[in-house]
């Protein structure tokens, strides 16, 4: 794991890390790789993925409204809002 | 130097549901901001999504329209990205495993029909609205649209050029408005697409590097959003520079495109099986449930409307190519004695409304209520073809019931004898000279007459009263 | 009469005879959280609301009366509850007030249980130590200075400290079964999609599972009759009929088969663990129990494939936390990247951060297939070694955790590996997703020592039927802190 490999995924995530705490979260995660690496010697050749342990199907919901309006509720909850939005500092596209 | 085109669309269709892909909140256009959200569509901490079912219901009809192949398992995958209007911070989509495999849509252009296949379409779940340009300094959110249900279609690079993309559009339109799975409204996003464009030499077989032009939401956006891309690479590489992949967006004030911000690092969504959901399954008896439901295309509307309402090929033809005229007609005609009449209408002075103002009739003010109210009106000559078209003109302005303008306007016939009469003989006496000249053989002025009268009467008079009437007087 | 250290039964009953009233139990309730504030158990208390429904019952407002109705609940941290503070013991969430109320906590409260309070834990169930929360660790109550275990610390805590006599917690990988075996008490983890998981805050999706921490396993029985049932609201929770637990609860269990793992060296483990683990199969086997030797093939591969699975959901179901719509928002932000970046950056803590930078690694392009996937598929081989495990065997025996509880900053500090490998026992039956329990059996250097039993899909029946006869016939449970040190 790079430095270049760290900056990445930290982006992806949108995590920054403290630059005296760098050193040791990249040896954190070092350690980590190496413990989920050992899968790696593993055969699983021909073995479907369990993605969920229940091997059922999902159930699925009629198209049947059933929802109140909590507008107020969740703008009061967000940390910045008008009366209608939630608002975050303007995006330019 | 010879360049070919080489376009392929990804279409997304909101699928006309009443909730949303993922909740039982509804998917009602228009409504107040942040008013149809439930706490799954806020993505609150603890929510889970469950799967609509008539969602799946129309992909599925979609799939079976083009001729694809019905994925009875589907999985939906998480798509992972920042954004605002993306409440949980990854989008529900399907990867690996899409409802839609394959399939194919004929399109017609001057040149003739061509195939255009489709590699797949898949649902998820929309995103929320950014308002950018509205509070100064910040952007505003709208999570109204998050969740709702869409269709995406991705077909094969294998659209040469803008028009044919057009066409291919048009296709899709009449399509999923005729199976009943989206409105198509285009003017609210109920449609839209993003266009994968390159060029090569002619004769190249390999592809050249692609743009993708983002949320295009009108035929005649396409049309010219791909035509200057396609002008733009040709000069590009004509001026031995080259292309960018990059997305870039359509800036119709301008008539341009232009690339979107880039971003830092090339995106990656970390796509993954959604952990919250298990594998959606359609059983046998659904499908066939859907099969046997299946609503009417345009042909067999076509020769319904000839055999059963005895209307001219030609006018049928032009209802039933398109869903929302097809519909109004059917509801209008439920009221109406003169089928043909109501037929000739829409095709007519309706149908050149909505070409002028590049609309559907479902996007416009008009109702079956009001135009066939206005039809009987004519057939039992309350108003004349002349009045129809001014009361017609009011109800396509502000969506005013016919009755209630000609009350307002004081436009009903006069089919009332004397009263026409009286009109008569007042302006027979005040052209006595024309009269005189009328009776010596000048029969052209039996018109002027007739003008006269509609003048008068601000063209309420019943003409074939006036005629009678006139005709008679004249006699002497 | 005290009502600290007594089971719901024994409240219940105290309750129905009117030794004593509702509110005077929720009164007495509030005094021990005061007394024993220093253990930290509770994040935020519900002292006004609890006051008034035990007045209302008191009222005889709940007319259903069960087993529940008037006994004080503490609620982790982690599940939503309406208009009451939820933080997950992290700062993101700390002004968080959800406007809906967790279906599990909802139904204890429909039954006519008093929530208490939220009980801390690690930050977002992350860590097995409780060291990870935001609002400070958790003292484990037999000694000052040591950890209760985690996630569900506060929970445990406050149970073994005879608070409440039961509360709710999460399961992702041990993290009801480790802090129950640390404090010397009893908690289970039922079988994935039992219990509804809507309005608990997600760690690891195909992991997590809700369920009880009480005094004894018949405790544990009445908890998870309320807490269990299908959902419609959460389509991984099962569709089936959910027995009465405590039918069976007293059954005799001559004649039942017990698996013991052979690649599980206990030969490895301190000696005193080891004799507890041996006095407890001679209980069972007194009992009639018989033990069978078991092979589950790739079960040390649970932690690596444990440790590729969770970090990568946890990942993505953490990227709500953005500051957008809830929860804290960073002052130091005037564009959004900064915004999403500052935010996450200050609310999170370390172990947080750590576990979505490695799921995010784990799921990035190039390194889906060679972990996140290839988990995915030894998890199936480690399932099919419990399915053949359960052909020939009714539950199988295990310690809950290799250590007793360890001191506050002893371990993880350097290697976060070293703790990570704590939870070898717990994590693979969260992979299956089978039930299972931790009962105390005995205490090393006066800490408790857990003993897991792990049952095949849904029986939990079965579990409960063993753990209950055991506790009839052995007195570990019973046992209690003298809290001296508080």
């Amino acid at each position: 794991m790079d430095k270049k490999t760290v900056t990445t995924i930290c982006y992806l995530a949108r995590l920054k890390i403290d630059k005296e705490k760098a050193q040791k979260i990249e040896n954190d995660l070092e350690a980590i790789i190496e413990l989920i690496s050992k899968l790696q010697n593993i055969d699983t050749s021909n073995v479907e993925p369990l993605y969920n342990p229940l091997e059922k199907t999902a159930l699925k919901h009629n198209d049947v409204i059933d929802s109140d309006n909590r507008k107020e509720k969740f703008l009061d909850n967000a940390p910045s809002s008008n009366e209608d939005y939630f608002l975050v500092p303007r995006v330019m596209e | 130097m010879t360049w070919e085109t080489v376009i392929g669309i990804e279409t997304h269709v909101q699928l006309s549901t009443k909730t949303k892909l993922f909740s039982r909140a509804s998917t009602t256009f228009g409504q107040n901001p942040n008013t149809n959200v439930n706490l799954i569509d806020c993505g609150l901490p603890g929510v889970l999504p469950s799967v609509n079912k008539e969602a799946f219901y129309k992909a599925i009809r979609f799939g079976l329209a083009i001729g694809a192949k019905i994925n009875q398992t589907s999985i939906f995958d998480r798509k992972n990205y920042f954004y605002p209007d993306l409440p949980k911070g990854y989008q529900i989509t399907q990867m690996d495993l899409p409802i839609v495999l394959g399939g194919s849509v004929e399109i017609k252009t001057k040149e003739g029909t061509k195939i255009i296949n489709v590699t797949r379409a898949h649902l998820e779940e929309d995103a929320g609205k950014s308002i950018h340009d509205e509070f100064d300094g910040y952007s505003a959110i709208d999570l109204n649209r998050a969740g709702t249900p869409l269709l995406e279609i991705v077909s094969e690079p294998e659209i040469s050029n803008a028009k044919e993309a057009v066409a291919y559009m048009k296709a899709l339109h009449q399509l999923v408005t005729f199976l009943d799975i989206s409105d198509g409204k285009m003017s609210q996003g109920s449609l839209r697409c993003d266009a994968n464009v390159s060029i090569k030499k002619k004769g190249e077989t390999k592809l050249g590097t692609r743009t993708e032009i983002k949320n295009i939401n009108s035929f005649k956006f396409i049309e010219k959003a791909i035509n200057f891309e396609i002008n733009r690479q040709i000069k590009e590489l004509e001026n031995a520079n080259s292309i960018t992949q990059e997305t870039r967006l359509y800036d119709s004030m301008k008539d341009e495109t232009r690339p979107m911000r880039s971003k830092e690092f090339a995106n990656d969504y970390r796509y993954f099986p959604e952990p919250d959901l298990l594998p959606v399954v359609i059983s046998d008896k659904e499908l066939k449930k859907i099969k046997e439901t299946f609503p009417e295309l345009p042909k067999e509307k076509l020769n319904r409307y000839v055999d059963e309402y005895k209307i001219p090929d030609n006018d049928a033809k032009i209802l039933s190519s398109s869903k929302s005229l097809a519909d109004f007609f059917e509801v209008s005609l439920e009221n109406v004695e003169d089928k043909g009449l109501l037929a000739k209408f829409l095709v007519g002075d309706i149908s050149s409304l909505l070409n002028k103002e590049l609309i559907e009739i479902n996007e416009s003010n008009l109702t079956p209520e009001n135009i066939s109210k206005l039809i009987n009106l004519i057939s039992d000559g309350t108003i004349s073809g002349k009045i129809a078209k001014v009361i017609l003109d009011k109800t396509w302005k502000k969506g005013s019931k016919p009755e209630e303008i000609i009350e307002k306007e004081g436009l009903t016939q006069i089919s009332d004898d004397k009263e026409i009469k009286k009109i008569i003989e007042q302006i027979l006496k005040e052209n006595s000279n024309q009269v005189k000249a009328y009776l010596a053989g000048k029969e052209k002025l039996f018109g002027f007459f007739v003008g006269q009268v509609m003048k008068l009467t601000q063209g309420k008079a019943n003409p074939k009263t006036v005629n009678s009437i006139l005709k008679e007087k004249l006699k002497k | 009469m005290s009502i600290q250290f007594k089971s719901i039964l024994e409240l219940k009953s105290m309750l129905n005879s009117k030794t004593i009233s509702s509110s005077e139990l929720i009164e007495e309730t509030f005094k021990l959280t005061k007394d024993l504030k220093d253990l930290n158990c509770f994040v935020t208390m519900n002292e006004d609301s609890a006051k008034q429904k035990a007045k209302q019952i008191d009222q005889g407002k709940y007319k259903n009366n069960s087993y529940l109705t008037g006994i004080p609940l503490g609620q982790k941290d982690l599940f939503c509850t309406e208009g009451l503070r939820t933080t997950c013991a992290s700062k993101i969430l700390s002004n968080f007030i959800p406007p809906y109320s967790a279906t599990v906590v909802k139904k204890l409260e429909d039954s006519g249980s008093i929530t208490i309070g939220k009980t801390n834990m690690d930050e977002f169930a992350m860590g097995s130590s409780n060291e990870t929360s935001f609002y400070g660790n958790v003292h484990n109550p037999w000694k000052r200075n040591y950890v209760p275990g985690g996630s569900s610390g506060g929970s445990a805590a406050a149970v073994a400290a005879g608070i409440v006599p039961a509360s709710t917690g999460t399961d992702t990988g041990g993290s009801i079964r480790q802090p129950a075996a640390h404090c010397g008490i009893t908690g289970m983890k039922p079988t994935y999609g039992k219990v509804s998981r809507w309005g608990m805050v997600a760690f690891a999706s195909s992991l997590d599972q809700a369920g009880p921490l009480a005094r004894s396993a018949e405790d544990c029985a009445i908890m998870l009759n309320e807490m269990s049932g299908h959902d419609l609201k959460d389509t991984t929770s099962l569709d089936v009929e959910h027995t009465d637990l405590l039918r069976s609860i007293n059954n005799p269990i001559k004649g039942i088969k017990i698996g013991i793992v052979k690649e599980f060296n206990l030969n490895d483990l301190d000696s005193k663990i080891q004799e507890r683990f041996q006095d407890s199969k001679k209980l069972f086997e007194k009992l009639g129990a018989k033990f069978i030797k078991i092979s589950l093939q790739n079960i040390s591969a649970s932690v690596p494939t444990y440790y590729s699975i969770a970090p990568a959901e946890c990942s993505s179901n953490l990227s709500r936390f953005d500051g957008v719509k809830f929860g804290h928002r960073s002052k130091n932000s005037n564009n959004l990247n900064d915004l999403y970046i500052q935010s996450r950056s200050e609310g999170f803590g370390d172990e947080v951060k750590r576990r979505i930078l490695i799921g995010t690694y784990a799921l990035s392009a190039g390194y889906y297939d060679a972990y996140y996937k290839k988990a995915q598929q030894v998890r199936r081989l480690i399932k099919n070694d419990f399915e053949s495990a359960f052909e020939t065997v009714d539950l199988i025996m295990t310690p809950t955790s290799p250590n007793t509880a360890f001191e506050f900053d002893s371990k993880g500090a350097q290697n976060p590996v070293e703790l990570y490998l704590e939870d070898l026992f717990t994590i693979s039956s969260n992979l299956a997703g089978l039930p299972a329990i931790s009962i105390p059996h005995g205490m090393v250097d006066n800490l408790p020592v857990g003993l897991q039993l792990i049952g095949n899909f849904l029986r939990e029946d079965k579990i409960l039927n063993a753990a209950h006869v055991f506790q009839k016939n052995s007195e570990f449970h019973l046992a209690k802190p003298s809290l001296e040190d508080f």
